[in-house]
Order: structure tokens, then C-alpha cells, then sequence
């Protein structure tokens, strides 16, 4: 059960129940908390970071029911009754995604800082779409900016991932 | 961001001279001000600013020094405030000249107004539009509260 | 870190209205909160109570009736994009949604929140107006109507009172000949300028309806724009467009800013009007 470090005596605290890369959580939160602080600071998920903070970048991007959300604008309460994957909870039993082995493989990330979100958004076209053209990659994959790659090998390493998935499935 | 604004006053020089420094009927044409105070009888006063664009709402308590006068003519002066809430500062550079047309008194005046800090975040034009809308509306005030008391 | 606030979470329209009738200025309606929270992350805003519209029952659906689409004030964008509804009927408002901010914004974002925010540069404003949309409104006990184009008064201001509520937006269904297109343009998050247009083809051009958003502080019907293609055959009203374009530009009370200078703005007013004339005809 986590807990925020301070809380008025007045405070209104919602209790949110959800599941969080597979796990049951139960936590209270108030109402102003955003989910992006309550990931990383309270349940030490620090994978989502916090850039532009105006919903713009993507770096934050966490899976919320499946679809990605800015978790930097969105305010924890929200998650109650939903299911959240974070980058910490996409690799299963030790396994890489395909999508982290592909960025991996074909160099889809730099310095690492948009990866995570980056990586959350491409799983959630692909649940969405299994096999994008390069145009529909590049329109889901709009609000996900990088600094560093030039987005070649981002786009190479959604695709190559994308064809293994389908491969699998 | 500079404004220009004249105004044609169906009153005589005197009347709007005396007018001008009647700080309460004068404070009250400005729209969104209210709690006009002198503090130095032609020197400086206080008031305080409030204005509203959608939902934003700023609170500014203003001082405003006279830097220089001009009998019946000219008048310099300068205000500034500062919204500590919305984290914003207002500075306002004004020069108001008077001058007779006839019968009528031509009121004129020069803006120049800085909006610094987070509202600045609502964009330039937005903020133009507001000032630009507040000094036409306080010009028609001005005129109309002279032109009326007769 | 946002500023502690009360969370109410009515469970009708009519608990909404009299919370915002009761709480007045202090209280403020939360849907997605794509723009609400953003300006108060700012600071701009502060709120003792966020009213939680999202557990109101029935504000989510798209349906279709005789002439007219009906679509929820809290249906999300991305409910927008994909509604089977929307493709058929709307295909102009179904691009349009598809292409608002990014991913995670329609994810969440609600075409109601969009319209009662009124923030000059968004995009769902301008096509309404020009499909000749009209918005119902409720308050706890009457409702009204308003037409898209008396809806947005000026910047992030509209014309519902303190504790009204948007609850749907009815859209008419153009006839078989009704033509629209809404296009775009910016470099920045937001967009700097967007035109819409909408039209019958049936020989010439008619019931013209010519709207402007984003480059001044509210989306507007331009009546004289329309003039001078409304009731032309296809190539005069083509020929027109360049003067209808400046005059849309000029109509668009475009305010020199990080988006562009005024001139700017009101020349790609102008362009993006013949652009959508043939965007819509194709």
C-alpha cells in the first residue's frame, strides 16, 4: 500500500484500485495528485519522465487501458478500476518486448530520454494496428518527439518489431 | 505594445483638465479599476486593476506617479502592479494631451503597455486585444461622463 | 504539482448546473482536462472545486437520426476519429478529429471540453460553424440551442452562462450534392490558421457557408466570403476565390503573434480557402 508523504487533515482522499503491469494496486491519492508523480515518486516507476509537461512531447506516455495517455496532464484518480502498463512492465519474466529487442536491435534510441514512451506508444499502435503503413506509423506516432535519432531508426525498429509480432501471432 | 487613442470631448479644455484629476470620477472610466486613492495630491495614487479575459482573471494593485504636468496640456505619467497569484506585472506608460478644437477638447493619449510573467503565456494578440479594448472603452467613458454632466 | 482542489462528481446534468450555479467562478467543469489542467499547472487558473462531468450517463454517444447527427459533449476525439457514424456521414468532421493535437490528447480529450475551452487555435470550432452545427445546452431546468456560429463569443469566452452545460452537439447531415473540407495549417503545437468550408453542388454553388479559426480570437462565419461564391456556377465561384479568400483574411481579425504576422496569416487565410474549395469538390 503506498501513501503520499504528507496529506492535510482536510484532505479529500479517493482510494484508487488498479492494476499496474499485471499487479493489483490499491492506493489513495488527492485529487490534484498527477498520475506521472504518483508513478514515479510514489511507486518509484521512474521509466515515464516528465519534458515538456504540456502534454506535447510523449515522454510521459503511459498505457491506460491499453491507450496511451500524457500521464504528466493526467490526474491520478483516473486510473481507479483501470489497468496501467508502464516501460517497467512490458518485459515479461526477464523477456524483452519485441518492440525493446527491436529498438535495441536496429538502434532506435539515443540518449534513451523519449524511449520509454516512445516504446508505449509503438505497442499501442500495434495492438491497434498490426501492420501499419509507414504513413499511419508516422501519424499515431505524431506526438512522440525525439531529440536525438532523426526518427529513421525509430520508424526501423517499430516496423521490424511490428513483422516479429506478426510472425508470433 | 503601443496604443494611440483621441477622443473629441463636447466640453472645454478647463472642465476636462479638472476632471482628469478628480481621481475618483476619472479612476472610475477606466474599466476594471476601482479603489482609487490619492496618496500625494497630484504626485501619486493607488488603485487597483481587474481584468478578466475567458477565465483568466488578473488583480493588479497599481501606483500610478505623475512625472510631469503641464497646465491644461500635457500630463506623463506611469503605473505599474504586479498580481502575485498569477505570478504577472503590468507596466503602463501613458502621456495624455489636451488640446482645444473650437468648442471641443481634443483628449488624446499614448499607451505604452508591457503585461511580463505567466499571463504573458496567453499569447501577445490576446493581450493587445484586452488593453486596446480597455483604453477605447475608458476613452468613451471619459467622453461620455463629461460630455454628460452639463 | 497542481494546487489542492475538491473533486464533486455529479451524477446528472442537472447536479452539474446546480454545482456551478452554487460554487459560481470557484467551481470549474472537468472532463478530459486537456486544457483546463494545462492552465492550471500554469497558474493561470485556480479552482476550489473541479466538477467530475464524466459520470454523467448519456453525454457519450453518436447517433443518428433523420437529417442529423447527434454527438456527445463528452465523446472523446478519438471517439471522433473511429465512429463508423462520423466516416459515413461526416467525413470532413471525422478527418478533422483525426488530426486534433496528438494521440494521447484525443485519447482523453472530449469535443466538448474543446468547445467550451474556446481557445482560439483549435480546430473543431471552425467546421462546425461552417456545417452549420448547433449545440444544445442545458441548465437545471432549460435547455436551449446555440448555433455554432453565435457559440464562440471571443477568446476562451462562449456564450453558455455561468451554470450551463454543453450536452450535445447536433450536426446536420449533408444532402447527397453537400460538399465540406476543413484544412489547416501550423509549425507550431497548435494550429496557426484553419478554414472551413461547406457547400451544395448541384449545377452551381449553393448554401455556401465560409468559416476562419485560429488566426484571430474565435472561429467566424464569414457571410462575405460567401457572397461571392454562393449561388455561381463551379468555375465563377473558382474565379472568386481569391477575392473571397482576402476578405475571409481580412474578416479573421488576425493578430500578429509567434503564429505569424497579421499579413501572414490573412494571405494563408486566402490560400487555404481555394485549397479546401478543391479539397471539398474532390
Amino acid at each position: 500500500m503506498a501513501r503520499a508523504m504528507t496529506r492535510h487533515s482536510e484532505a479529500q482522499s479517493i482510494p484508487v484500485s488498479f492494476t499496474l503491469n499485471g499487479r493489483l494496486h490499491e492506493i489513495e491519492v488527492e485529487p490534484h495528485e498527477l498520475l506521472l508523480d504518483v508513478v514515479r515518486d510514489q511507486l518509484g516507476l521512474t521509466g515515464a519522465k516528465r519534458s515538456c509537461d504540456v502534454e506535447v512531447c510523449g515522454a510521459c506516455t503511459l498505457l491506460v487501458d491499453g491507450r496511451p495517455v500524457s500521464a504528466c496532464t493526467t490526474l491520478a484518480f483516473e486510473v481507479r478500476g483501470r489497468s496501467v502498463l508502464t516501460i517497467e512492465g512490458l518485459a515479461e519474466d526477464g523477456k524483452l518486448h519485441p518492440l525493446q529487442q527491436a529498438f535495441i536491435e536496429h538502434g532506435g534510441f539515443q540518449c534513451g530520454f523519449c524511449t520509454p514512451g516512445m516504446i508505449l506508444a509503438a505497442k499501442a499502435l500495434l495492438d491497434e494496428n498490426p501492420n501499419p503503413s509507414e504513413a499511419e506509423l508516422k501519424h499515431f506516432m505524431h506526438g512522440n518527439i525525439c531529440r536525438c535519432t532523426g526518427y529513421k531508426k525509430i520508424i526501423e525498429s517499430i516496423m521490424a518489431a511490428a513483422k516479429k509480432m506478426r510472425v508470433k501471432a | 505594445m503601443q496604443f494611440q487613442k483621441e477622443v473629441e470631448i463636447l466640453a472645454p479644455r478647463e472642465k476636462v483638465w479638472q476632471f482628469i484629476w478628480d481621481v475618483d470620477r476619472f479612476i472610475a472610466c477606466v474599466p476594471g479599476c476601482k479603489e482609487a486613492k490619492t496618496i500625494e495630491e497630484g504626485k501619486r495614487y493607488s488603485a487597483t486593476m481587474v481584468e478578466k479575459v475567458g477565465p483568466f482573471k488578473v488583480e493588479f494593485p497599481t501606483t500610478i506617479e505623475v512625472l510631469e504636468r503641464e497646465e491644461l496640456t500635457h500630463i506623463k505619467a506611469q503605473a505599474s502592479g504586479a498580481d502575485n497569484k498569477i505570478g504577472s506585472r503590468m507596466k503602463l506608460d501613458l502621456d495624455v494631451n489636451l488640446r482645444e478644437q473650437g468648442d471641443k477638447t481634443i483628449l488624446g493619449f499614448v499607451a505604452g503597455v508591457d503585461i511580463l510573467g505567466k499571463l504573458a503565456a496567453l499569447g501577445h494578440g490576446i493581450i493587445k486585444r484586452k488593453a486596446d479594448q480597455v483604453l477605447d472603452e475608458f476613452a468613451q467613458a471619459v467622453k461620455t461622463k463629461l460630455e454628460g454632466d452639463r | 504539482m497542481l494546487r489542492r482542489f475538491r473533486l464533486e462528481e455529479p451524477q446528472s446534468v442537472a447536479e452539474v448546473s446546480e454545482l456551478l450555479g452554487r460554487f459560481g467562478e470557484s467551481a470549474k467543469v472537468y472532463a478530459g482536462g486537456t486544457e483546463l489542467l494545462l492552465a492550471m499547472k500554469e497558474g493561470l487558473v485556480q479552482y476550489e472545486r473541479l466538477v467530475n462531468v464524466k459520470n454523467v450517463t448519456g453525454l457519450n454517444e453518436i447517433t443518428v437520426t433523420d437529417g442529423s447527427v447527434t454527438i456527445g459533449a463528452l465523446c472523446t476525439h478519438h471517439q471522433l476519429e473511429t465512429s463508423a457514424a462520423l466516416t459515413e456521414k461526416l467525413p470532413a468532421l471525422k478527418k478533422l478529429e483525426q488530426n486534433v493535437a496528438n494521440v494521447r490528447v484525443r485519447q482523453v480529450g472530449t469535443i466538448g471540453g474543446n468547445l467550451c475551452f474556446a481557445e482560439p487555435h483549435a480546430d473543431p470550432g471552425t467546421l462546425l460553424i461552417a456545417l452549420g452545427a448547433k449545440l444544445i445546452t442545458e441548465k437545471s431546468s432549460s435547455k436551449r440551442e446555440i448555433a455554432a456560429e453565435d457559440f464562440f463569443v471571443d477568446a476562451y469566452e462562449t456564450a453558455l452562462e455561468a451554470d450551463e452545460v454543453l450536452t450535445k452537439i447536433q450536426v446536420p447531415v449533408p444532402s447527397a450534392n453537400g460538399r465540406s473540407a476543413y484544412l489547416k495549417f501550423g509549425y507550431l503545437e497548435r494550429p496557426s490558421v484553419g478554414v472551413a468550408i461547406a457547400f451544395n453542388l448541384n449545377g452551381g454553388v449553393t448554401g455556401v457557408k465560409v468559416a476562419v479559426g485560429c488566426a484571430g480570437p474565435a472561429p467566424r462565419r464569414v457571410a462575405a466570403a460567401e457572397a461571392l461564391i454562393e449561388g455561381k456556377s463551379k468555375d465563377e465561384a473558382e474565379r472568386n476565390l481569391a477575392q473571397a479568400g482576402a476578405v475571409a483574411g481580412r474578416a479573421a481579425q488576425a493578430i500578429s503573434d509567434l503564429h505569424g504576422s497579421q499579413e501572414y496569416k490573412e494571405h494563408i487565410v486566402g490560400v487555404l480557402l481555394k485549397r479546401a474549395f478543391q479539397r471539398a469538390l474532390s
